[in-house]
């Protein structure tokens, strides 16, 4: 579904990912774990187009996505949850729904989507009418997850969920990520700096360093690797 | 001066303030909703207002509303019809100029881009004052109504000693305020697309991922913006005369009343806008004529110095 | 300096002479009215075009430069001579009083509230009732009264006023002044915690400004014989000292002076030739100007001109190698570090709205020490360094360095008690060269500009980029920049230096040389404290470790001890990690 070839990308003078290449294939869960300053969050603004690549290729459900303006992208069926939530502060949170559901699909399955995201958090539609930037931190990632999810994407990627949040938060966050992707059979791609949590429930991940991709491989692979270990604590 | 005509000549700048300043709020509302989406500070804001005033005085005379629509009812078709011409001006205006210096490529200039667009709107308001000087002549014109000369007399009251005069036409101008205000407001809060113009003001990066155009949001905004302020503008050109400068007098009134409601606040605005009326009239009281409008700045200025998110500002925005 | 005095003299000489060879007085007038826009341009460039504060308002000192030469001569008879410098004191006067409210406000702000003060000013000096003061003819004394039969004595004056403003803005800007100022401009936090006294210097700026604007007016006055409110306060007064520093390049002597010397005549002859077809030509030609100006080359003619002369001489000469760098073995262990306690941090807290940042911090360095803070992102590390260096005040706790308490000393304050930091983001001040970045953190702990020079390179030395000092800020690499902070922190003398993620972004080659940098400062007696959020490098860095996360105190101890830490597994790779790995 998304395939990344040898792509390099930066902000002006500073180089951030070089020759980086990954898979996503239709259903899988793919996380992408390594230490902060590695360049997952470029990786994830390359994708949406917010950062432009200087050389590699982007391809989403076989389309060139260099092609394909920024805003463009979402109607594709790319959700972005961007990396410290980013819901709109001003809007109540029925209002940063419907702006989710910008896309033509999601207008298309407006009150389905609405309906199932009010299953899978509830204290959504107890809020609906609240400002989202009188949330808490946890409800905002939820409402940037739900958000995503309105737009009824092929692609969900979520940058860093369990960022600034309270451990417990940060768990119930997962747990309702996975079984989203359990139940709906959604194409997940994560970045994450929980590695345990995201290598246990990712059916391959990534480990990107310094800007390049040092190691690919399934979760077992993953999960017993000194690299990580490295990566994260220098030992 | 005795006590009764202090009283009357006080409810008569009051009235007249909350007419003028109903005006101002739109005008205001304008600046406002430009300064809200688009975080640029626009210079050349009165000199669009101008450009409605004209617009509204040859539609008046040359386009014919004036025969279509009588001396009454005209000036107010006039104004209206400010509004769709300078929402194009505007559009076009950001696409061939603004555009280029904002946005997610203007971001890139980083705090260089923020003074590019200030200063590229100083140029935009010098070539169109100066421009207007060609195209428009320097000598006041004004549209002729006869409402403008008319007034409804309230009481006498009091003992029959103060007696108020409320002036037709300012009164209709600030009904039709009010309701493109209230129609701006409900387009901004309700409709998607002011939906998606909010929320590409909150979040200009965040929007994107929605699928959201926000280079289109800005030249909307930005036509938006200019098109309520032309209004305003045309609404003014009944009751004063104008000439191409006109756009200066009125900027810092507009300036003083959008940082009065706190920048980027709609509805703060407007009511930003009717205060700055107000004291414009009230200092009359105290005040040789003259100095009208620098009573503005200094107020302005006390606003920014003491309290830069305005009065309304953050309470308004809230709710 | 003195090459920059020699082009000053032959400009001045060329442009003198240009009087000889013009006849008819409207060209003369033309050539007397160049450089007072110049005069206007470089007085706005002193202050916007250095500090970066845009003024719309600088046709208030102008203005009342002109209105005072009028006045004074019409009613005290008092002589232009005399009359112009002191218009030059009224100039300065109002800049400060201006300058002191308004400099508490930033950017778009700060460029609102100074449109008001000239049109506020315009009116009040209608209602005054001088719509038209008209200064008295002094047929007899002409020369006693600056005025002269031959109008190329105009010119020549008017010359001499624009070659004191550019000798005063060629010294400004090499001074201690000027630099502090381009500091401000580039980034006024960071210049702040470099020991600049911004404030200071933004008054003094604005107040030798309004000196130049004011001068100018009274100038322009004499001149022109009629001061109205509109031609000394008017918007296109402002607009016009703006427009020519724009247009032919801010922050520098010759931008504002080339503007004027393109834009003044244009628009002149323009009027002239056209003004009965077009009457607001002049306006249209200023206003195309700046955006032709924004839209090509933002930085102004003078600028992209030098840009394109330095492109194309690079483009012959070789690319400079990177030199190999000191070498320096790090010690096994850092001897000083068990010295006395330099800096230490008490049950410190900062919450920002809701948010806890961080909360009851306490935590010790000594001597000589390198601690490294770690912690996941948002964990409150960059808070804590603003609080050290006194960015932010703390809610409650206190600090201390060398036992003395610093809560609510500012950040320059604490810069030249030895506090220098350096910030996550890379915070150079673009536009200067390597050395003029350093020297500006020097001038915290040194009295002269030689002296600072002097600190600076001994501080570049420190860090092996002694070779690159005469490159631009802007063109440097990561690793170079990470350097270069440090350089600028050193230069100062601090005994404890703050590194806000210094690594971050490095290669695994450059870490190691920006480590053994480090190190060997910590050699020299200097405390260092280095924020990361990974652990990897600094391991081999660091003599001991304070793991921050959410805010609070985690663990504290030597590298080895930390990395087996349980709370610290968890804070990194989750509990999930922990038990299936044990």
């Amino acid at each position: 579904m998304l395939e990344i070839v040898a792509l390099h990308a930066g902000y002006g003078l500073v180089p951030v990912l070089n020759a980086v290449s990954l898979r996503v294939g239709k259903g899988e869960f793919v996380a992408i774990v390594g230490p902060n300053g590695a360049g997952k969050s470029t990786l994830f603004k390359t994708i949406s187009g917010i950062v432009t690549p200087s050389a590699g290729h982007l391809r989403f459900d076989g389309k060139d996505l260099l092609a394909v303006a920024p805003a463009a992208r979402a109607h594709l069926g790319i959700a972005h949850i961007p990396e410290g939530r980013q819901v709109f502060p001003s809007l109540t949170v029925l209002e940063n729904l419907e702006m989710g559901a910008y896309t033509e699909a999601g207008q298309r399955d407006w009150k389905a989507n609405l309906e199932k995201i009010h299953t899978w958090f509830p204290v959504l539609a107890q809020r609906a009418k609240t400002p989202a930037g009188a949330l808490s931190g946890g409800q905002q990632q939820m409402l940037a997850i739900a958000r995503g999810l309105a737009s009824s994407p092929k692609l969900l990627m979520l940058d860093e969920p369990s960022m600034g949040l309270a451990p417990a938060a940060a768990d119930e966050i997962f747990e309702r990520i996975v079984s989203i992707h359990e139940t709906s059979g959604l194409t997940v791609l994560l970045v994450e700096q929980r590695v345990a949590e995201a290598l246990h429930f990712a059916d391959r991940g990534y480990v990107l360093e310094a800007g390049r991709m040092v190691l690919e491989g399934t979760h077992d692979e993953l999960k017993s690797n000194d690299r990580i270990r490295q990566a994260y604590l220098g030992m | 001066m005795n006590i009764a005509q202090f009283i009357e000549n006080f409810l008569q700048a009051l009235v007249a303030g909350l007419l003028t300043g109903s005006i101002y709020g739109l005008m205001c509302v304008g600046l406002s909703v430009i300064f809200g989406v688009m975080r640029v500070i626009n210079f050349a804001h009165g000199d669009f207002m101008m450009l409605g005033m004209y617009v509204a005085y040859y539609a008046f005379g040359l386009l014919g509303i004036h025969t279509l629509f009588g001396a009454s009812a005209g000036p107010y078709v006039a104004a209206l019809v400010a509004g769709p011409v300078i929402f194009l001006a505007g559009v076009l205006a950001h696409r061939l100029l603004i555009s280029r210096v904002t946005g997610i490529r203007g971001n890139a200039l980083q705090a260089q881009g923020h003074y590019a667009q200030l200063i590229l709107t100083l140029g935009l308001a010098l070539v169109l004052q100066n421009g207007g000087l060609y195209f428009f002549g320097s000598s006041p014109v004004s549209i002729a109504t006869p409402l403008a000369s008319n007034a409804w007399s309230v009481g006498p009251l009091y003992a029959d000693r103060i007696e108020i005069f409320v002036n037709q036409g300012q009164s209709i101008a600030a009904l039709i305020a009010l309701a493109v205000v209230a129609a701006f407001v409900v387009i901004m809060s309700r409709s998607r697309l002011g939906k998606s113009l909010r929320a590409a003001a909150d979040n200009p990066e965040a929007a994107t991922y929605m699928g959201i155009d926000v280079a289109r949001s800005h030249r909307l905004a930005f036509g938006f913006g200019v098109a309520v302020t032309a209004i305003g503008g045309g609404l003014l050109a009944s009751g004063t005369s104008f000439q191409p400068y006109v756009g200066l007098e009125y900027v810092i009134v507009m300036y003083a009343g959008v940082v009065l409601g706190g920048l980027g606040s709609v509805g703060g605005a407007f009511f930003g806008g009717l205060t700055i009326g107000l004291v414009q009239q009230m200092s009359t009281l105290f005040l040789p004529n003259q100095l009208q409008n620098t009573a503005i700045f200094v107020i302005f200025l006390f606003i920014v110095l003491v309290r830069p998110q305005g009065l309304f500002g953050t309470a308004l925005r809230r709710t | 300096m003195k090459r920059q005095l020699i082009a000053i003299a032959v400009f001045a000489v060329v442009y003198a002479s240009l009087a000889l060879f013009v006849e008819h007085s409207y060209y003369l007038l033309i050539l007397a009215i160049v450089p007072v826009w110049a005069v206007m341009g470089l007085s706005w460039n002193l202050l916007s075009g250095y500090s970066g504060f845009v003024s719309f308002g600088h046709a208030a000192f102008f203005g009342l430069g002109a209105y005072f030469v009028a006045l004074a001569q019409i009613h005290w008879g008092l002589s232009p001579w005399l009359g112009i410098p002191c218009a030059a004191l009224v100039g300065a006067a109002a800049g400060l009083v201006v300058g002191i409210p308004t400099f508490r406000l930033r950017g778009h702000y700060f460029a609102l509230a100074m449109l008001a003060y000239p049109l506020a000013l315009l009116y009040v000096f209608e209602w005054l009732g001088y719509q038209e003061l008209a200064l008295p003819m002094q047929r007899e004394h002409g020369f006693a009264y600056m005025q002269f039969e031959d109008h190329r004595i105009y010119v020549w004056l008017s010359l001499a006023l624009l070659v004191a403003a550019m000798v005063i803005t060629a010294i400004v800007e090499r001074a201690r002044f000027g630099m502090s100022l381009i500091a401000i401009r580039e980034d006024e936090a960071a210049a702040e915690a470099a020991g600049i006294r911004t404030l200071a210097w933004k008054l003094k700026a604005i107040t030798l400004s309004g000196a130049m604007a004011g001068a100018a007016g009274g100038f322009y006055a004499v001149v022109l014989l009629v001061v109205t409110p509109p031609a000394v306060f008017g918007m296109l007064v402002s607009a016009q000292a703006l427009i020519v520093a724009m247009f032919g390049g801010s922050g520098s002597v010759w931008g504002p002076v080339i503007g004027a010397l393109v834009l003044v005549p244009l628009s002149e002859v323009l009027h002239a030739q056209l003004g009965n077809i077009i009457p607001g030509i002049q306006g249209v030609v200023y206003g195309v100007a700046i955006i032709a100006v924004i839209l090509v080359a933002p930085e102004g003619v003078f600028w992209k001109a030098r840009d394109i002369l330095a492109r194309r001489r690079a483009g012959i000469s070789p690319v400079v190698a990177d030199l190999p760098h000191v070498a320096v073995t790090p010690p096994a262990c850092n001897a000083n570090a068990g010295g006395a306690i330099a800096f230490e941090v008490r049950n410190v807290s900062k919450a920002f709205g809701g948010l806890k940042a961080v909360r009851d911090v306490s935590l010790q360095v000594r001597q000589g020490e390198i601690l490294g803070i770690i912690g996941p992102n948002g964990a409150g590390k960059t808070t804590l360094f603003n609080l050290l260096n006194g960015f932010i005040r703390p809610d409650q706790g206190s600090i201390l360095l060398n036992g003395e308490e610093v809560i609510g000393r500012s950040p320059y304050q604490l810069c030249a008690a030895g506090v220098g930091r350096t910030f996550q983001v890379v915070r150079p001040f673009r536009r200067m060269s390597v050395l003029e970045n350093v020297i500006v953190g020097a001038f915290v702990n040194a009295p002269s500009v030689a002296q600072a020079r002097v600190a600076a390179q001994d501080a570049l030395d420190q860090v092996g980029m002694r070779a690159q000092e005469e490159q631009l800020a802007g063109t440097l690499t990561n690793k170079q920049l990470r350097l270069l902070e440090i350089a600028r922190a050193l230069a100062g003398k601090p005994k404890l230096l703050l590194l806000d993620e210094t690594l971050a972004g490095l290669g695994a080659g450059e870490v190691e040389e920006v480590i053994g940098v480090v190190r060997a400062l910590a050699a020299r007696g200097i405390t260092i404290v280095i924020i990361e959020h990974t652990m990897q490098a600094m391991v081999r860095l660091v003599d001991r470790f304070v793991v921050l996360n959410e805010g609070a105190l985690l663990a504290q101890g030597l590298p080895e001890a930390i990395t087996r830490d349980t709370a610290v597994i968890d804070a990194y790779l989750g509990k999930r990690w922990r038990t299936a790995n044990a």
